[in-house]
């Protein structure tokens, strides 16, 4: 059992043993890497260091994600940080063989910049890596999820010993305010401020934690990716915050869509009980607190949280009115904290490096009023027409800028950029003109999105927004729990008149209907979901007005996606009468014969694009 | 309890109050202000759902738009029911309905309310033409749900997809047919195409029983709590009141009553998170389980079983043997129910018994070597397995105090006096567990009832001591009249009596006088409606109480014939008038004592106790035998007790069989 007195030389004697190795294999094993195969190249790694007799000198560790899920399978060799990636099966005899035998690096499997042009060998050369700065997830790649030791050789444990043993609960909360530390979920409410108000609110009656583990945003899985990486540093946050509050049951709300992030957090919740860390007298002190998992069953609006507490006391997932707070009457009508994954990852590093530290980095004097600015670094999951797709943390108030161009190494295929949407399916699309922007709560707010829970996506110029602006009203009427009015019907209307414009039957005076619209479900709905699904909408409005216009007045889909506006042609500069297209047309709508150029009759074509896609030589254009 | 009440400005102009934590659609709208809604219903929890109630406030310094029926009232504040952005946002919202639910009736009203005439901006696919079509209020859902406690209807779909329907889409069979959502539903999308046993008048029936439930879905939880604690509630009001039987009724309250009242019940004991009623549908559920109890005694021992219960009755049973421990309350309740034994009759006759133990009039030989002093559970629960195999001193206590108390005369001949004191039984029937000492109509009550001295058919103690609405002599006299015929009726009709006076309507007391109070006349009315909209036949106070008044009277004379029908049978021992011992004097003595001054004008002084308990008993005695000359006489009958011949006329029932029975006793 781990207690005060010996945590520190348990975590050192891990330390010890794990430098003995020459080096260690850090095979990511994030849901990404784990689809193109990381499993297999864990064993792999595995097996050829026993053909090489050289299993007692190197470590195969499977890791949470690396982060660059682009190029995955990746593994890092610590602690030199060379950086392999995209590995297949056949390329691990080589490493094994080549580099870590005989000493030489591997070329052809290192990461080629195409920036560039050159190899970067260390993982530290890539730029990907060095705009970051990483404290939700300081220990991606460098422990194995699914061991308590290699969490404590990184001082795991140390915060929640350090608050027990030095400081009384309100010092703790003192300290999450002045760090100036705001909600990672959506909402950017100081978590400080929060835990302090359900303290008071409960006079030392029944308080409970909660962790929202309810990612759902589409193309966004920071939460997960760090419940998969580092299911300890959740814990220890949660730990750290029943300190503060006086909580003893907390609960983690987790969507079931979460196979592997589910299996790591409950083997980290045994191992940390089975150590002592969680449940009755932990570390062997009076304190005592214990965490449940709670599977969600994948709304969209459980994210919300008084439809999160109705969702987990056994009722469907529907909002209620919060003129009183969750923090007041939360679950069980009793008082609640509730943050999400990125917040409680947040916590260990707050108590173990200081305010200090952690307000130096980010916008604003945050110390007085946490209000005032965005302390800290916030992750992102990049997706979207960009190059790097991935995970990332960069400290707030870094530009747009640097994280696509820099980070995400810029749009792919010779494209060029045309807007970022951020803060999931509710957030705003920002185009060129906001990239110089820095990223903060306030900033995003004020150009029209917001942060929500850190999804970013990157869309190029054939991007269609009016498209993008209905694709995401129609995500949100599925996941709208339907219980309001403005809510319920308000999306369907929107939906109905951007269908109406992406099929060219628009009408002047739907501009203006939009922007009402929307006024009214942005002001009258009952919850956040419906208080901030228009913003893909008017965002889009605000700045690509223009694109509307074109739709309506001119019937005229620039970027190509409407397909009622739009008209496949030949271009008989290019055709070089290969037949591929006629071939490939489902309703036979190509005429042509081989080596002469060929006709779309437009009366027959269906507007598929399989032509489009499969011409080679750039001969089918879009009109 | 009063809650602080709130000063709120309204328009700028008018001031209104609102209590704390109310919301302010309702004063709003009973201050005369348009508040177009289409999800709020007065008696139902509101969920904000329509969105139309939408006013603008401003509280401390912060102005916002809020949902009127769902925003609780905590500051002062100003609001603003009908600025431009409200009314904006309002034709909006008028106008989704409007575009998805065109021919709907409270659609249209509403719409007209909101300025929204335009149908076809909302327009779509989905529009839905049916004038009955449901427009997503979801009354019915929380009806279901807060007044018959229930959840057979539900939403269903998310978003637009949004609909009600009872589990996986089919006729859930637990549904009870109260027809309560079709009754509130307001637009008659809800049909209920069963007959229903064919009443004569549904609607009138449902409007009746609306009320009903929606004082139980809103009052309940501040009058008697009988969905949370069922009856048990009465415990430690009782005992407050100095009326819960302690020790064969010795005593009206104990030190120990807070360690099995409600209070503990509901925290410790009572364990289904959910209503619990003799039928479903109940709006009242008052009946309340006790799960996964594991028993330490009798055949069942060790095994872990579920109790319904303890009632008040169990309870009162319980502290009437000075048991105080819970876990043996819920025992003694699981085995009375299992043996199919009367929890009272049991309760009543140990107590007796444990008082001629502690006297000396029982020994360890006749108990089988129990000690059977108040306050052992242990012996009380042996005595109750005896009982049910037939054995031992549990069968003497089986055959009840009337024949235990006539042996213990024989052989104490000395003490026959006081065994008939403390025996507590009338017609050979033990008490039922409230201290009638202090309350006249209830010595009565009691020992009047056909039955024996059950609390059924004239339970006036809570009215009498603790409401205090009957306080004349006349009163009383007319309350002995009244409620046993009232209370009889129920029996008649197989309805429940405790709908109609463990919930009261909020103004009950400020509408009517006390006696007329006392009657809960607006929900007698809804007995009268109910009988009216099943028969088709009008009922009134005379209609019902003649109806009864047969019945009551031919009850009686059965009675007669049996043996137990006149004065003498109607006379209480002592112990149910007064105290018989001294110690019993001596615990209350100041209040006897001040009642000697008062009532007979002697200084107490001057007395020695014995001659003040005569005093007292003599008194006692001649008022009883007074107020039920005056019961007797307002029923119809003479001073033996017995129904006059001319009342059977009146009542239509002097056929000869019972005219031959009564006639030797009418002069």
């Amino acid at each position: 059992m781990i207690n005060i007195k010996n945590l520190q030389s348990i975590a050192k004697k891990e330390q010890d043993k794990l430098s003995k190795y020459k080096g260690m294999l850090m095979v990511c094993t994030g849901t990404g890497c784990v689809s193109a195969g990381g499993m297999d190249i864990k064993k792999e790694f595995t097996n050829a260091l026993v053909r090489h007799k050289i299993e007692n000198d190197y470590l195969v560790v499977g890791t949470g994600c690396n982060g660059f899920c682009a190029v995955g399978p990746i593994c890092v060799l610590q602690p030199d940080q060379t950086f392999y990636q995209k590995l297949t099966h056949k390329d691990i005899e080589r490493i094994v063989k080549n580099h870590l035998l005989e000493g030489n690096v591997v070329k052809d499997l290192l990461y080629k910049d195409s920036s560039d042009g050159k190899l970067k060998e260390k993982m530290n050369d890539i730029k990907f890596f060095t705009k970051q700065m990483l404290i939700a997830l300081r220990n991606k790649g460098l422990i194995d999820p699914e061991n308590i030791y290699h969490y404590l050789a990184r001082r795991g444990y140390e915060s929640l010993r350090k608050v027990i043993i030095e400081m009384d609960p309100d010092q703790v909360i003192d300290t999450i305010i002045k760090s100036g530390l705001r909600g990672r979920g959506g909402g950017g409410f100081p978590t400080g401020i929060k835990w302090r108000s359900a303290k008071k609110a409960a006079e030392g009656g029944i308080v409970y934690i909660v962790c929202n583990a309810d990612e759902g945003d589409p193309g966004a899985y920071m939460d997960r990716s760090i419940v998969e990486t580092d299911p300890h540093t959740v814990i220890e946050g949660m730990l750290i915050g029943a300190y503060a509050v006086g909580a003893r049951e907390g609960f983690i709300y987790i969507r079931n869509e979460y196979p592997l992030a589910m299996t790591r957090l409950e083997k980290a919740l045994d191992q940390a009980k089975e150590a002592g860390l969680l449940g009755s007298n932990i570390m062997e002190t009076d304190f005592s607190f214990d965490i449940k998992i709670h599977r969600g069953a994948g709304a969209f609006v459980c994210g919300e949280s008084s439809a999160l507490m109705t969702s987990m006391s056994g009722l469907a997932g529907e909002p209620k009115a919060k003129y009183i707070h969750t923090v007041e009457v939360g679950f069980r009508d009793k008082p609640t904290v509730l943050n999400n994954v990125e917040t409680w990852a947040n916590i260990p590093v707050i108590i173990e490096k200081g305010v200090d530290w952690f307000t130096s980095i980010g916008t604003g004097d945050v110390k007085d009023n946490p209000w005032n600015g965005s302390s800290g670094t916030k992750v992102f999951s990049l997706v979207g027409d960009i190059r790097n797709t991935g995970l990332v943390e960069v400290p707030m108030g870094i530009s747009l800028r640097e994280i696509i161009e820099e980070i995400g190494g810029g749009i792919p295929n010779g494209r060029t950029f045309k807007a970022v949407q951020t803060g999931g399916p509710s957030g705003g699309c920002l185009p060129a003109s906001k990239l110089d922007m820095p990223v903060d709560f306030d900033s995003l707010t004020r150009a029209g999105s917001m942060m929500g829970s850190g999804g970013m996506i990157v869309m190029d110029d054939k991007t269609c927004m009016v498209d993008v602006a209905r694709y995401f009203i129609d995500f949100l009427i599925d996941e709208s729990c339907g219980k309001c009015t403005p809510c319920r019907e308000g999306l369907f209307a929107l939906n109905q008149i951007l269908t109406r414009i992406c099929h060219g039957e628009g009408k002047e005076k739907d501009l203006e209907d939009l922007r009402e619209i929307s006024q009214t479900i942005t002001d009258a709905s009952l919850c956040q979901l419906g208080g901030s699904a228009p913003n893909p909408v008017i965002s889009t409005l605000d700045y690509f007005t223009q694109e509307y216009i074109e739709h309506i007045q001119e019937k005229k889909c620039r970027s190509g996606v409407c397909k009622n506006l739009i008209d496949y042609r030949i271009d008989e500069n290019n055709c070089t009468g290969c037949t591929i297209c006629f071939k490939n047309c489902p309703v036979e709508a190509i005429t042509g014969e081989i080596q002469k150029v060929h006709k779309i009759d437009l009366d027959k074509c269906i507007k598929c694009g399989i032509c489009f896609e499969v011409c080679k030589f750039n001969a089918v254009i879009i009109k | 309890m009063s809650k602080r009440m709130i000063d709120v400005l309204v328009n700028d102009k008018k001031k209104i109050q609102v209590a704390e934590g109310s919301s302010l659609i309702k004063p709003l709208l009973e201050a005369g202000i348009v508040i177009p809604t289409l999800c709020y219903h007065k008696d139902l929890t509101s969920d904000g759902s329509c969105r139309l109630c939408m006013v603008e406030i401003e509280a401390k310094g912060k102005r916002r738009m809020v949902t009127s029926c769902n925003y609780p009232v905590r500051d002062e504040l100003k609001v603003w029911t009908l600025t431009d952005k409200i009314k904006k946002h309002r034709k909006i919202l008028a106008e989704m309905y409007l575009g998805r639910f065109p021919n709907v009736k409270v659609v249209q009203d509403v719409a007209k309310q909101c300025g929204a005439s335009d149908k076809t901006r909302f327009q779509s696919d989905i529009t839905d033409y049916n004038e009955k079509a449901c427009i997503l209020c979801g009354k019915c859902v929380r009806a279901c749900k807060e007044f018959i406690l229930e959840k057979i209807i539900d939403f269903a779909g998310r978003g637009i997809k949004r609909h009600i329907t009872m589990p996986f889409g089919e006729v859930d069979p637990h549904c009870v047919g109260c027809t309560y959502c079709s009754y509130i539903c307001p637009t008659g999308s809800i049909e209920v195409i069963d007959d229903l046993n064919n009443p004569f008048d549904p609607k009138l029936i449902r409007d009746h029983g609306m009320k009903v439930n929606a004082e139980m879905a809103t009052l309940d939880s501040g009058q008697c709590c009988m969905r949370e604690v069922g009856t048990a509630n009465i415990v430690e009001v009782m005992d407050r009141y100095d009326l819960l039987p302690v020790h064969n009724f010795k005593f009206g309250s104990h030190p120990d009553t807070p360690k099995m009242d409600s209070m503990v019940l509901r925290q410790k004991y009572f364990s289904q998170e959910q209503a619990d009623a003799c039928w479903k549908g109940c709006s009242m559920a008052c009946a309340k389980a006790v799960d996964g109890f594991k028993l330490k005694t009798g055949p069942y021992k060790g095994q872990k079983v579920v109790v319904d219960g303890p009632e008040y009755e169990t309870s009162a049973g319980c502290s009437n043997m000075g048991c105080f421990d819970p876990d043996f309350v819920v025992e003694f309740n699981f085995y009375c129910d299992t043996y199919g034994i009367d929890t009272i009759s049991m309760a009543t006759g140990t107590a007796f018994a444990m008082e001629c133990f502690e006297a000396g009039l029982l020994t360890l030989e006749d108990t089988g070597g129990k000690e059977l002093k108040f306050g052992s559970g242990d012996a009380v629960l042996e005595c109750l397995h005896e009982m049910s195999r037939g054995e031992g001193f549990g069968l003497k206590i089986g055959q009840g105090i009337r024949v235990l108390k006539n042996e213990l005369k024989k052989k104490f001949p000395e003490k026959a006096q006081w065994l008939e004191d403390i025996g507590m039984e009338v017609k050979g029937l033990e008490y039922s567990e409230y201290v009638s000492k202090e309350s006249l109509a209830q010595q009565a009550g009691y020992s009047l009832a056909v039955k024996g001295p059950q609390h059924d058919e004239a339970w006036l103690i809570f009215m009498d001591m603790v409401n205090n609405q009957i306080p004349t002599f006349e009163d009383k006299a007319e309350a002995l009249y009244y409620f046993p015929l009232f209370r009889t009726w129920f029996g008649l009709m197989g309805l429940c009596k405790i709908v109609w006076n463990d919930v009261v309507p909020a103004d009950n007391a400020k509408k009517h006088p006390p006696q007329v109070a006392a009657k809960i006349p607006e929900h007698v009315e809804n007995y009268w409606k109910f009988f009216e909209g099943m028969t088709g036949k009008p009922l009134d106070e005379q209609g019902m109480l003649n109806q009864s008044a047969r019945v009551h009277n031919l009850q009686r004379i059965i009675c007669l014939m049996m043996g137990y029908g006149q004065r003498e049978d109607d006379m209480p021992p002592y112990r149910a008038v007064g105290p018989v011992t001294e110690e019993e004097y001596l615990s209350r003595e100041d209040r006897y004592d001040k009642q000697l001054q008062d009532n007979l004008n002697v200084d107490p002084t001057k007395l020695d106790l014995q001659q003040k308990m005569e005093l007292t008993r003599e008194f006692r005695y001649e008022q009883y035998n007074k107020v039920i000359d005056a019961a007797y006489k307002r029923r119809g009958w003479n001073e033996k007790g017995i129904p006059t011949i001319e009342r059977l006329k009146e009542l239509g029932i002097a056929l000869p069989e019972l005219v031959g029975i009564i006639e030797k006793y009418q002069n």
